[in-house]
């Protein structure tokens, strides 16, 4: 019967079709045996995939990772975290700093003075041995030159939003601004003005009206007049300037000269409304980038920033290809409207030409990206040919793939670490990672607004145990907010110790005994609050149940709730509405923490949403941020890592370890000038960083013999 | 026959719109914002965050960002908020990346479910039928990607294969015999964990059906005229058994779209599915809204289909 | 049936009018003896159902004897039947049956307090899912079915609409707009009930006769709302509003119930199209009982199998479904552990703890089985077709 014969062979032919396949699929051996290819690519598993590859755009980890191979920077960090030129050869930091003429102030010595007088002063000043203060001598000596701009007339526009109406409205200010005195620096000096307060008088400065050089027709608030008199005319002005010397020569991957105008491009790509970059904040205190010539950049901040030189390590865009001309032809050529192109909707983000060592060959979404080495490299071709970025978005098939040899890297978790570390195929390497984790105290509510409270809370956790069982020993403590590997970090400052016991001896000092059930109270009043945290980590979620039991053991009632993501920072965080959160944060290395600790930042929607507030942490916070000079930062970050450790407002757990593992038959391959290629182990930098010389890399046929001597 | 079709067109458009009104409105007033918006990011400073609301119409009253995102679907101008990409270009991607799954997935159940329900229903109450049920109700009872996992550890630790993706990665050079036979391994293992529950489904409705008809009295005149049973059973009985399932094919057209979010994840396969669920966890209100709105569309052009086909094999039905 | 036959019929009953030999429950309970799957499906049932209420006593409290919360990082991924480290344990710490019997997970929390915590959550999850899809389903389907044939009037409709719009707007904040609408509402019902107590107002025929006219019959309405619902790609449209709302253990189960309801709409509106037309409907309308009476004691027994079968099979795919959502990392959230979170955790230990995967693995299968063979069962006994051959 043949309808029945096709009913049965149908399915038997279906299948065999399918299983036959089996048979044509290189096993995991054959495919790394026999394949030479294979050796010269390196293949990295990513559990998700970019978004655009531009780095003026794209702020996740995935693009980023892209971005870094495919673009190049005018400079980054070496081994010691320190800056290096990369598409910069060399670089000179320097400042012009600018004060007003005060016409009313008197001057010890010389009494009320005009600009020149007061420059001559001030040329005579530094000659002179007569100055005993050395701090003054310092910052005169810095001094080399001194310049009198003469006074100017001049009108501005501004626009604001009314407050009460909320309409836009645009005013007209008068300025005229009296004589300004220019003093060029050789570097950058934050206590300048300071200082000269020593030899001009103690108010000069400070006594300096800049309202009453100001005509406005409109009515305006307070706050409003003391910020355009701030923006306007400033008593003191400090302009540090970064000039940069390209490295001539450096092509991009489709062979155009690298260039100052490419430099000045990609700023000004950052700054255009039209491209929506998540960057901008970064650039906002540059003044100008000027082109000197073809080779040197000259950038002027408007004010003292220090952070913003680590900008600049940031991805130099093609100005050739994405400028208004090639994006006008690109929509036209797209059939879109060219007057809302912008490189948001270019092409250019899913094929990106950069100077860095691997140009873009190929992206399938949500499948691989496939980058190729660049053989015109300013510091020559890496080894490996290809780059493969795998997408794989589920853990454990990334693990297979890993042990099957299909991918070069994945992200290990903790609890694979010991079994992975065993395994004789692989090498390891650890190091400490970029960000924290911790319990943060709403400082608004009570009785956290009590450092006791805060502490005892922090040495009722037993972290070490926290570090041991949940982290598999892959974490370490912190006792602060910086980064541990960098200099910033006091390494003085000793952890917490678990003490239970202590800790209810100081909520005791704080008026919190105990009960007859065992449960703390203070005026009758229980100890309880809820504790937070955000669903899809489970380090956190682990976190939350030990720190919920550890409490409990205290006496104390948590409450816990597990809440997604943007319910956490919405309605949570933003609001401040919590007692107490399991958060972490991932650091940069500029020690700048005023997003997160100034006291100016506790609103609604801002960083320090536990609240915290300190005079002298502010202080510290501030100069930081203005200080050039790395000594000076480091001894100010000491100090402020003391004061925030003392005050506890957050219970700072631990850093995780990251372990990446490797193929024993990956190594790093020199060759020197005379043709002699060596091989040698791959070893991680100081600061933990074992891919540094990733494009030394490459991937030997079988194990080289000094890999298994450990 | 057009009088049918005519309103069948406006009833389904009119449906259509009712599905994106509902659509819109549980995705634009659920709490949360979409991650372009994050503002714990600290580069994203309040102006910044107003300035993607507006490029993203989202300072707009509601009505007015469904007449946006409506018009903006139609003219083709819709695009992704993570990446900026067309959003039915995405689309349209990961659909030729779920298509061979699903055209092997749906074959496997077809062809395979007949032979079994039909048998089950010839043997009804034996050995071979209890077996048949018992295993169909095992396969729609497993969590799918606990079995996912058991088979991929299976075969990869047994086969030493490679069964993760479209294809094996790095054989790029390969000749194109192999290229092809290595995709139709790769499509194996996800299209019959697919499969599976629709062949468990499937198998027991084609075995009720037949039971249904066997009962019915031409049946048996059928064998009363000493018909073999292989003549009953095939030519009487599946034909009329099939008349239900003529319709049922309309009403697969829905599946091209909807993947499976959980066996597209497992085996890294680039498909609707994991777009959509990757949409859901960025928060990209334009993918989302896309897919339900392509979907809900092919669901009633199914249904539509089907009714017309009902039309074609049913004799008995006239309009 | 054909004319002899019928003939035969009816000699039958004149000679011998017996009562039927067995009662309906009698006849139900022999059927069902047969179907061996499905009793054991039921047996399955019953052990699951007694560990999950057990499971509820033994686990909650402020100081249970399972401690499902109980967190022992010391003894964390311990396998099966391994006898807890007393040294590093406190007393209260160690586990009330004095091994881990299936082992410990991660955080050396252990398994069966967790897996008998999980029974009942697992539990509720699919009855109250199940139960709001049939409640839904069968007020929907139920009013579609009796009153199906009533229509709504235009100026109903006319004005239901108005008063959802007027509603929203005031909500989305377009204050005088929406109040304009609300108050013309309010305008209409004062005119209807004028209209109603006959005024003599003359009106233009034309514009009543139209607002008067019907507009849309119950029946169609309700099944459009229903051809609405199936548009939505069912697992998608759960995982949307799931990853949308905050996580919590109720939002899993209205949304499960709340996106299944059309199957159970659908059986219960046929049930009552043809059994409304059945004569001891006729015979309680002609008794002038009330439609409540007639639709609760009369129609719904008649009724009730099929959505029997469907809530028990949609127990079984609530689970199920619950089991996916916490695979992508939706499911319920701590505290509470259902089956399918100690899947989904458990799978990221596979290699290292292979019972954190197969113990809630092979668990959730047999309970789906047993669920899926007894609503089989039950479907092959309230056949009537199937019952005459036997």
């Amino acid at each position: 019967m043949t309808v029945r014969r096709v009913l049965i062979f149908a399915p038997i032919l279906l299948i065999l079709v399918l299983l036959q396949s089996y048979f044509w699929v290189p096993t995991y051996e054959q495919q790394t045996k026999g394949n030479s290819a294979r050796l010269s690519e390196y293949i990295a598993g990513s559990i998700g995939d970019a978004s655009l590859l531009n780095p003026i755009l794209s702020a996740d980890s995935a693009s980023s990772s892209i971005n870094d191979m495919v673009f190049e920077g005018l400079i980054d960090r070496d081994e010691q975290l320190r800056f290096r030129g990369r598409l910069a050869k060399s670089w000179e930091i320097f400042e012009d700093a600018f004060f007003y003429v005060n016409p009313s102030a008197r001057i010890p010595g010389l009494g009320k003075a005009d600009a020149h007088t007061l420059a001559d002063f001030i040329k005579h000043a530094q000659k002179t041995a007569r100055i005993k203060d050395p701090a003054l001598k310092d910052s005169l000596n810095r001094v080399t030159e001194i310049a009198v701009l003469p006074s100017r007339i001049f009108t501005v526009s501004k626009s604001f939003k009314d407050s009460n109406t909320g309409k836009e409205q645009t005013i007209e200010i008068q300025v005229a601004a009296p004589p300004r005195i220019k003093l060029v620096l050789n570097t950058v000096d934050q206590d300048l003005f300071q200082n000269l307060t020593h030899l001009l008088g103690k108010d000069y400065f400070e006594s300096f009206h800049g309202k009453d050089y100001l005509k406005i027709d409109s009515q305006l608030s307070k706050e409003q007049w003391t910020a355009y008199t701030q923006e306007l005319i400033p008593a003191v002005e400090h302009n540090p300037i970064l000039l940069f010397h390209l490295r001539p020569g450096v092509k991009f991957h489709d062979g155009h000269l690298m260039g100052a105008d490419d430099v000045r491009f990609t700023y000004e790509a950052i700054m255009n409304p039209k491209n929506l970059s998540p960057r901008i904040s970064d650039y906002e205190p540059v003044k100008t980038v000027e082109v000197i010539d073809p080779l040197t950049v000259k950038i002027v901040y408007k004010r003292l920033y220090s952070p913003a030189i680590g900008t600049w390590a940031m991805g130099i865009l093609p100005e050739h290809l994405l400028d208004s001309h090639a994006l006008k032809k690109e929509a036209t050529r797209l059939g879109k409207d060219p007057k809302t192109f912008s490189i948001r909707q270019s092409t250019f983000n899913r094929h990106p030409f950069g100077c860095g060592p691997f140009k873009f060959q190929n992206w399938k979404s949500d499948q691989y990206i496939i980058l190729d080495r660049f053989d015109d490299y300013w510091e020559g071709p890496p080894n490996y040919q290809r780059y493969v970025y795998r997408i794989i978005p589920d853990l454990l098939t990334q693990e297979m793939e890993f042990y099957a040899g299909t991918i070069d890297s994945y992200g290990v978790q903790p609890h694979q670490v010991k079994r992975l570390k065993k395994d004789p195929r692989f090498q390891n390497f650890s190091g400490v990672a970029f960000g924290y984790t911790y319990i943060g105290y709403n400082m608004r509510r009570k009785p956290f607004d009590d450092p006791r409270v805060r502490r005892a809370l922090g040495m009722a956790i037993d972290v070490e145990k926290i570090i041991q069982y949940v982290l598999y020993g892959q974490g370490e403590r912190i006792t602060g907010p910086f980064v541990k590997q960098t200099d910033y970090y006091n390494h003085t400052i000793k952890p917490l110790v678990y003490d239970p016991n202590g800790a209810l001896k100081l909520l005791e000092a704080a008026g919190w005994k105990r009960n007859k059930a065992g449960r703390l109270e203070k005026n009758g009043k229980p100890f309880k609050f809820t504790l937070i945290t955000n669903s899809g980590n489970d380090l956190r979620k682990a976190v939350l149940a030990i720190a919920q039991d550890a409490w409990k053991q205290i006496g104390i009632d948590v409450y816990t709730d597990v809440l997604e993501w943007s319910v956490f920072i919405q309605e949570r965080v933003n609001k401040a509405d919590f007692d107490a959160l399991i958060l972490g944060w991932q650091m940069g290395i500029e020690p700048d923490l005023y997003q997160i600790w100034h006291s100016s930042q506790t609103n609604p929607y801002q960083l320090n949403f536990v609240g915290y507030k300190n005079k002298e942490a502010d202080d510290l916070i501030i100069k930081i941020r203005q200080e050039y000079n790395h000594n000076r930062q480091i001894e100010f970050s000491h100090r402020l890592h003391e004061i925030i450790s003392d005050e506890q407002p957050y219970t700072f757990l631990y850093v995780g370890k990251w372990t990446a593992v490797l193929d024993k038959r990956i190594v790093i391959k020199t060759v020197d000038d005379t043709g002699v290629i060596q091989y040698e182990k791959i070893t991680a930098t100081k600061t933990g960083n074992y891919n540094f010389y990733f494009n030394q890399w490459i991937k030997l046929p079988q194990v080289p013999s000094f890999m298994d001597k450990g | 026959m057009l009088s049918f079709i005519g309103r069948s067109v406006v009833q389904k458009t009119i449906t259509l719109f009712f599905v994106s009104i509902v659509s819109f409105l549980i995705i634009h007033l659920a709490p949360g914002s979409p991650s372009q918006v994050d503002p714990l990011n600290p580069k994203f400073t309040p102006e910044m965050v107003e300035r993607f609301q507006k490029e993203f119409h989202l300072d707009k009253p509601l009505y007015v960002q469904y007449i946006y995102f409506y018009r903006d679907l139609f003219t083709g101008k819709t695009v992704s908020w993570k990446d900026n990409q067309s959003a039915l270009k995405k689309i349209w991607e990961r659909f030729l990346n779920s298509l061979p799954l699903f055209v092997v997935g749906t074959l496997i159940t077809w062809t395979l479910s007949f032979p079994v329900g039909i048998r089950s229903a010839i043997f009804r109450g034996g050995i071979y039928d209890r077996s048949a049920t018992f295993i169909s109700y095992v396969l729609i009872s497993i969590p799918g990607f606990f079995f996912a996992y058991v088979l991929i550890i299976f075969v990869v630790t047994y086969f030493h294969v490679p069964v993760i993706g479209l294809e094996t990665f790095g054989i790029g050079d390969a000749p194109a015999t192999y290229l092809f036979m290595d995709r139709i391994w790769h499509l194996l293992l996800p299209s019959v964990l697919g499969a599976t529950g629709g062949i468990a489904v499937l198998s027991r409705y084609v075995r009720s059906q037949m039971l249904e008809v066997e009962g019915q009295d031409y049946i048996r005149t059928a064998r009363a005229k000493g018909l073999s049973p292989e003549q009953v059973h095939y030519k009487h009985a599946l034909r009329n058994a099939m008349l239900p399932f003529v319709t049922m094919f309309g009403l697969i057209l829905p599946g091209l779209i909807g993947g499976s979010v959980i066996i597209e994840s497992i085996f890294s396969w680039p498909g609707m599915g994991r777009m959509a669920y990757e949409a859901i966890l960025a928060r990209d209100y334009p993918i989302i809204l896309t897919v339900n709105f392509v979907s809900a569309v092919l669901v009633l052009a199914g249904t539509f289909i089907s009714d017309l086909l009902y039309l074609v094999v049913d004799p008995r039905i006239r309009l | 049936m054909n004319l002899a036959e019928k003939k035969l019929n009816t000699d039958f009953y004149i000679e011998s009018p017996l009562p039927p030999k067995r009662t309906r429950m009698q006849e139900f309970r022999r059927l069902f003896a047969q179907n061996r799957l499905a009793i054991l499906g039921l047996f399955i049932f019953i052990l699951f159902f007694c560990c999950a209420v057990t499971g509820l006593f033994l686990t909650s409290g402020s100081r249970p004897i399972f401690d499902p919360a109980m967190v022992r990082l010391q003894e964390k991924l311990r396998p099966p039947l391994a006898k807890p480290n007393l040294d590093s344990l406190q007393p209260q710490e160690v586990p009330a049956l004095g091994v881990y019997l299936m082992g410990t997970d991660d955080l050396g929390r252990d398994v069966f307090s967790r897996m008998l915590q999980g029974a009942w959550v697992s539990l509720t999850v699919g009855f109250v899912a199940v139960g709001i899809s049939v409640l839904i389903g069968i007020f929907m389907g139920g009013i579609a079915g009796y009153f199906g044939q009533h229509h709504i009037r235009t100026d109903h409709v006319l004005f239901t609409l108005a008063l959802i719009l007027g509603t929203g707007l005031v909500i989305v904040n377009f204050v005088f707009i929406g109040t304009v609408l609300l108050l013309l509402c309010l305008a209409y019902i004062f005119y209807s009930l004028l209209a109603r107590h006959g005024s003599t107002e003359k009106e233009t025929p034309v514009l009543k006769a139209m607002l008067h006219s019907n507009a849309v019959s119950v029946d169609t309405l309700i099944m459009r709302i229903v051809d609405i619902m199936l548009c939505f790609p069912s697992f998608f449209l759960i995982l949307t509003v799931v990853a949308l709302l905050p996580a919590s253990i109720y939002n899993i189960m209205i949304v499960i119930g709340l996106t299944s309801w059309m199957g159970t709409t659908r059986f219960v509106r046929a049930e009552f199209l043809s059994l409304r037309e059945q004569d001891f409907v006729a015979a309680a309308k002609a008794l002038g009982l009330s439609n409540f009476r007639i639709i609760f004691r009369h129609i719904m027994p008649n009724a009730i199998a099929p959505v029997l079968v469907s809530a028990t099979i949609g127990i079984a795919s609530a689970i199920l479904t619950e089991a996916g959502l916490s695979f992508l990392g939706f499911g319920v959230p701590p505290p509470h552990a259902t089956w399918g979170n100690i899947l989904s955790n458990g799978k990221n230990f596979i290699f290292d703890a292979p019972w954190l995967t197969f113990i809630p693995g092979i668990s959730i299968l047999i309970v789906v089985l047993s669920f899926n063979l007894f609503g089989e069962g039950l479907r092959d006994v309230m056949n009537p077709k199937l019952k005459e051959r036997h």
